[in-house]
């Protein structure tokens, strides 16, 4: 799947979604449930939203920790991501007890999106 | 962008060997200015921890620019500062009183956890009531003071 422009201009506002909000809504709903399309585009989120320099969507393993031991991330950066992820898929992650389960690896945030997003609609 | 300005002297032992305020006590003047702007806004640390909370600061940094010397008088000017994420960011500066020639400028960024130590990733309730009063306060425009009217300090 072809996820065009980098995940932050296309979510955060760009006039293209604003014009075209309903497109956008139909092609989060395609990488949502494309469990292989939506954990590259966390992937590229999680880049993009942390500015990780020397980091690549290939580098990072699916199955790896995102905090720690994994990509190293930190307090601050589950922060960061809460916001990023609230805003593109308005899903929330209310503290540490929820992100531990939701940030245990790419895998698993793509399957907490999925689940929160479609019980959200 | 509105700053609290508080005043302190600098004190013999706080002076090293060379006559220069020593690095470390500009964060407890950082501290003080904290801590007079947080209670215009009922956020002192106890009162953070009646709402089921506590603040570390979790990132420090500080630029020196003049030393300060024993007896002087100086001013330390606080301000928050808007974010995104449920996070506490403070800018300090601290000012020789007699020129308001800048010694020091600093920030700090403060996260939040439930006082059993669960980090809080989103605000909600009072505590994001009484923050957003707080950064609102900052963000005042300077020319807009005169119309607003800074929270009283209770005492």
């Amino acid at each position: 799947m072809n996820l065009g422009a980098s995940p932050r201009l296309e979510c955060f506002g760009g006039i293209e979604i604003q014009k075209h909000r309903i497109n956008w809504r139909q092609k989060l709903d395609e990488i949502v449930n494309n469990s292989e399309a939506l954990c590259e585009y966390l992937k590229k989120m999680i880049i993009d939203t942390l500015k990780l320099e020397d980091v690549t969507v290939e580098g990072i393993d699916s199955r790896a920790p995102l905090f720690r031991k994994g990509l190293g991330l930190d307090s601050i950066d589950a922060l960061e991501l809460v916001v990023a992820i609230e805003k593109i898929f308005n899903v929330i992650i209310e503290d540490e007890e929820v992100g531990k389960r939701a940030f245990a690896s790419t895998n698993a945030l793509a399957k907490f999106i999925q689940k929160k997003y479609n019980q959200g609609k | 962008m509105q700053w609290v300005e508080t005043e302190e002297t600098v004190r013999f032992n706080e002076v090293d060997e060379w006559g220069m305020a020593w690095y470390g006590h500009y964060m407890a003047w950082f501290e003080v200015g904290r801590i007079s702007l947080l209670r215009r806004f009922d956020l002192l640390p106890r009162q953070i921890v009646d709402l089921g909370y506590v603040a570390p600061v979790i990132s420090l940094k500080c630029d020196f620019k003049n030393p300060a010397a024993s007896d002087d008088r100086i001013i330390i000017r606080t301000t928050a500062v808007k974010s995104e994420i449920a996070a506490l960011t403070f800018k300090f500066e601290i000012l020789l009183k007699e020129n308001r020639a800048l010694l020091a400028r600093g920030e700090t960024t403060q996260v939040l956890l439930t006082t059993n130590k669960k980090m809080i990733y989103r605000l909600s309730g009072e505590l994001e009531r009484r923050i957003n009063n707080l950064v609102d306060y900052c963000l005042q425009d300077v020319a807009a003071q005169v119309a607003t009217k800074a929270p009283r300090h209770k005492e």
